[in-house]
């Protein structure tokens, strides 16, 4: 089987993000990075599948040459090969499917599996995008039924059950109220939710090996994709810092609060 | 590697001279390596902070679950310095350090199980093993099938380390060993082990040799886990040769140059302890800026107060040296410096007790709280402490980085001698090598301008910097001078005086390796970018200065006599003397 799945490169969460006095972006300096968390288990899962039906699992991620790191982070996890392609400059969402389509389209996966948004600016769009685009079919949040602390989990059971003629792909969604679970046709498009499996970690000897994985440069040019922006940002802002909270004495002053100086009651 | 570089920054120093192209530019991290090692410390993370919790509960019981070592094994973590060849990561000094770094801000425990793999359980082996050797236990110590315990301590011997009585005696193919180790790291799981013997004739001193020794062998036995004060979950035991049976293929090193093999090993696994310190180090800041800010006292975060900001502004200014010095001396390694060890055993004096101090300071910041077991403060204090006992105490490594100045000193000092006794045979040759010295002395006294007297690569900014450093190197070579006129071939027994000098050696060292460090900042990000490190710069130089001359002027003017007396007072009463009864 194989499959492609994303790494993109994203701020780490644990540094701390200032907006520019000008409001033109974020400040750059001092920030560390990472891969993306949902794609992270988007690879798991991808390696998981692959370990029971053998194949490949090819990488894909969209920026200049600091992907490569990235890249090189899915490849330590155990992925096979990566395709970079090569751009500097404002993207949109749609700039992004629209190489990744190309980039499926090259590739031919049975199954193309996509974090469910990327934590930088949280859109949510790409795998709608790319299976529409590709005119394949969708499932979004995939999740899972069991705890981590269960056996699965521990056993490594794929949470996405591809039939033994790897024809459909069976994927339990996360969604509002619950879980829904969705039979999709080969080629698929899929996005992982958080809940969908703990991604392993990269071992030592992993990194040793992905330094010799290859990594292919791609364009967008030489994808033939326009990628000049639909959107464009404006201004960033920080949210307004909290105020303070208060304290109140007791439950009828609380009533009282929230019917007089709340109004929500 | 590079070409042989002979010299040593600091013993150049002692004799008045600033090798500044040793220290400058501040080493780098190539490129490649750099992605290779954030990929490591990446990875590092994930695999450590799921057991953030952990790490007390095992310290609490005293040990790790076997699960967990099997988790470090299949990681890679023993791995780091084993060339590629042999299934490991090849680190060099840098990112061995760099990476020892990280593990240490988790956890000491698991630092020092992988420190003593890797820093001296091993270090033997890849230092001075044959390929045959390598071949036959490399693969293994890099899966962490293997791991590997350094055996030098024995009850009788711990910082004389001359005085082993463990000994070996060769028999046909075989040598018999017998002898107990203590306090050996990763006793209780090593399977490899670097053990030092005897084998001299009886009541001869030192002559002893290396021998590769695995647990399957015959007569190899380790006692149970010690119960210690911190690093509570890292193996320590006694290990025990009984009639133990070495085919004389383990031995390591050449038969007889065990002594030099041991000080060998210690000096190239330094900067992994130093990695540790600066690791556990970075820890500490970051838990007591957080816990400063959110303690409210008196209607203020704690952090407001000036008392604690001097607190925290002086463990980041001796973090920042620290890391400076560390780096320095594993960029020494990595380039292919041959003579580094004076500079190597400051580095491990100075680096264990900048986090001793960092560690009793988070403590006092917190402090109920710091005191408290549901904190990590008291665990990181217990887990500190050890840097300033093992792998050489920190009394006995000043005595060797100033001892090995003063012998140069002193070497020049003799040529001297010789040749003012040659001044009545031969007066034209004695009178010129009088005269370099005493020029050289005048120069010192008076300032004049010396070939190698001024850093001359610095950039301006530091230009104040520069000169205090100047002026202590000047203070540096009289303090030696003076020291050596006054005790002359007694310095052996004037450990006051070794120890001021020591002392001043090591703000020197370290003092040139922030500014090579702040030097190179200020070229990669301007004055501007790197303002906060010219701060540090400021800060240690002028600490240092004053440090120096507080020194040196205790060369002469000091209560040495004094407080001997009053030590052997107390030896003499078996304790203190006095009751207000
Ligand atoms: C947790 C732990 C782990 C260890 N791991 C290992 C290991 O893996 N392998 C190994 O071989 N050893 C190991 N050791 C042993 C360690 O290296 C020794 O404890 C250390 O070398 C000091 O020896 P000692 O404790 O016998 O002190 P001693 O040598 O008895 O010293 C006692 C005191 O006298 C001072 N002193 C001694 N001689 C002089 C002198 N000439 N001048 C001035 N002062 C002097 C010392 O500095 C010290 O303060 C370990 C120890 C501990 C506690």
């Amino acid at each position: 089987m194989k499959i492609l799945v994303t790494a993109k490169r994203v701020e780490d969460p644990e540094s701390k993000i200032k907006v520019k006095p000008d409001g033109t972006g974020i400040v750059l300096e001092g920030l560390k990075y990472k891969i993306n968390p949902f794609d992270e288990i988007a690879v798991e899962e991808a390696l998981r599948l692959v370990a029971k039906f053998p194949g490949e699992v090819v990488v894909a991620s969209v920026g200049g040459k600091e992907v490569q790191e990235q890249l090189r982070h899915a490849l330590a996890m155990g992925a096979t090969r990566a395709v970079w392609v090569n751009h500097t400059g404002p993207l949109d969402q749609m700039g992004i499917a629209a190489l990744l389509q190309k980039v499926a389209e090259k590739e031919k996966p049975d199954l193309v599996i996509l974090g469910k948004q990327s934590i930088d600016d949280d859109q949510n769009q790409i795998g709608q995008y790319l299976a529409e685009w590709l005119g394949w079919a969708q499932a979004t949040f995939a999740s899972k039924v069991e705890s981590f602390e269960s056996d699965a989990e521990k056993n490594k059971v794929p949470a996405l059950t591809v039939s033994a003629d790897v024809k459909t792909v069976r994927v339990v969604r996360e969604v509002d109220g619950g879980l829904a679970t969705v039979e999709c046709q080969l080629p698929a498009v899929v996005t992982a939710d958080l809940r969908l499996n703990m991604p392993r970690y990269a071992s030592l000897p992993g990194i040793m090996k992905a330094k010799s994985k290859p990594i292919e440069e791609l364009t967008p040019v030489g994808l033939g994709v326009d990628v000049t922006p639909k959107l464009t940002v404006t201004k960033m802002m920080a949210p307004p810092a909290r105020k303070a909270g208060i304290k109140v004495p007791d439950v009828a002053t609380l009533v009282q609060k929230l019917k007089t100086e709340a109004k929500v009651l | 590697m590079a070409e042989k570089k002979t010299q040593s920054f600091m013993r150049s120093l002692c004799m008045g001279e600033i090798e500044e192209d040793i220290l400058l530019p501040f080493p780098k991290v190539s490129p490649t390596d750099r992605e290779l090692l954030k990929g490591v410390l990446g990875s590092i993370d994930s695999l450590l902070k799921p057991h953030a919790k952990d790490f007390r509960a095992w310290d609490r019981a005293g040990e790790f679950p076997p699960g967990f070592v099997d988790e470090l094994r299949q990681f890679g973590l023993f791995s780091l310095v084993i060339p590629e060849s042999y299934g490991g990561m090849g680190m060099g000094s840098t990112a061995y350090s760099r990476t020892l770094q990280e593990i240490a801000r988790y956890d000491g425990s698991v630092a020092v199980t992988v420190g003593a793999h890797s820093s001296i359980g091993m270090r033997g082996l890849l230092l001075f093993g044959t390929d045959e050797q390598k071949r036959r236990f490399m693969p293994r110590l890099a899966t962490g099938e293997l791991i590997a315990a350094f055996c030098l301590t024995e009850a009788g011997a711990g910082s004389d380390a001359a005085a082993i009585k463990t000994n070996a005696v060769r028999d046909g193919d075989d040598w018999v060993l017998n002898g107990e180790k203590l306090w050996i790291t990763n006793g209780g799981m090593a399977g490899f082990f670097t053990v030092f013997a005897k084998t001299g004739a009886a009541g001869e001193r030192g002559h002893m040799t290396t021998f590769i020794v695995t647990r399957d062998l015959k007569g190899v036995s380790t006692g149970p886990h010690e119960d210690k004060l911190g690093l509570r979950a890292s193996s320590t035991t006694t290990v025990t040769f009984e009639d133990v049976r070495v085919p004389a293929a383990n031995v390591l090193g050449e038969v007889g140059k065990g002594f030099k093999v041991a000080m060998k090993i210690l000096n190239s696994g330094r900067t992994g302890l130093g990695g540790g310190c600066v690791g556990a180090m970075k820890e500490l800041i970051a838990l007591s800026a957080k816990q400063a800010k959110e303690r409210v006292q008196f209607g203020q975060p704690v952090s407001s107060f000036g008392l604690v900001k001097q607190k925290l502004g002086h463990m980041v200014v001796e973090c920042y040296a620290t890391e400076a010095a560390v780096s320095v001396v594993a960029g020494l390694i990595d380039q292919g410096y041959e003579d580094y060890q004076v500079e190597a055993a400051i580095s491990k004096v100075f680096a264990s007790e900048c986090l001793w101090r960092t560690a009793d300071e988070a403590l006092q910041i917190a402090a109920g709280n710091g005191y408290m077991c549901d904190f990590p403060y008291e665990r990181k204090l217990r887990d500190a402490r050890i840097n300033r006992i093992f792998e050489g105490t920190n009394e006995i490594l000043r005595l060797f980085i100033a001892l090995t100045a003063m012998n140069d000193v002193g070497g020049q000092l003799k040529e001297l001698a010789n040749s003012l006794q040659g001044v009545f045979n031969d007066p034209i040759k004695g009178f010129g090598v009088l005269s370099e010295y005493a020029l050289k002395r005048a120069s010192l006294a008076t300032g004049i301008k010396r070939a190698k007297g001024a850093f001359t690569k610095l950039p301006p900014s530091l230009a104040p910097q520069a000169a205090l450093f100047e002026e202590a190197t000047k203070d540096l070579a009289t303090a030696a001078d003076r020291i050596l006129r006054k005790h002359g071939k007694n310095i052996i027994g004037k450990q006051f005086a070794t120890k001021r000098l020591a002392d001043i050696m090591t703000d020197l060292f370290v003092m040139a390796c922030v500014l090579s460090r702040v030097a190179s900042s200020i070229k990669d990000k301007g004055e501007r970018g790197a303002a906060k490190e010219l701060e540090i710069a400021q800060v240690f130089s002028g600490q240092a200065r004053r440090r120096v001359k507080t020194h040196l002027s205790k060369i002469d003017d000091n209560d040495d006599e004094l407080i001997k007396s009053l030590a052997d007072h107390a030896f003499e009463r078996d304790g203190y003397a006095w009751d207000t009864l």
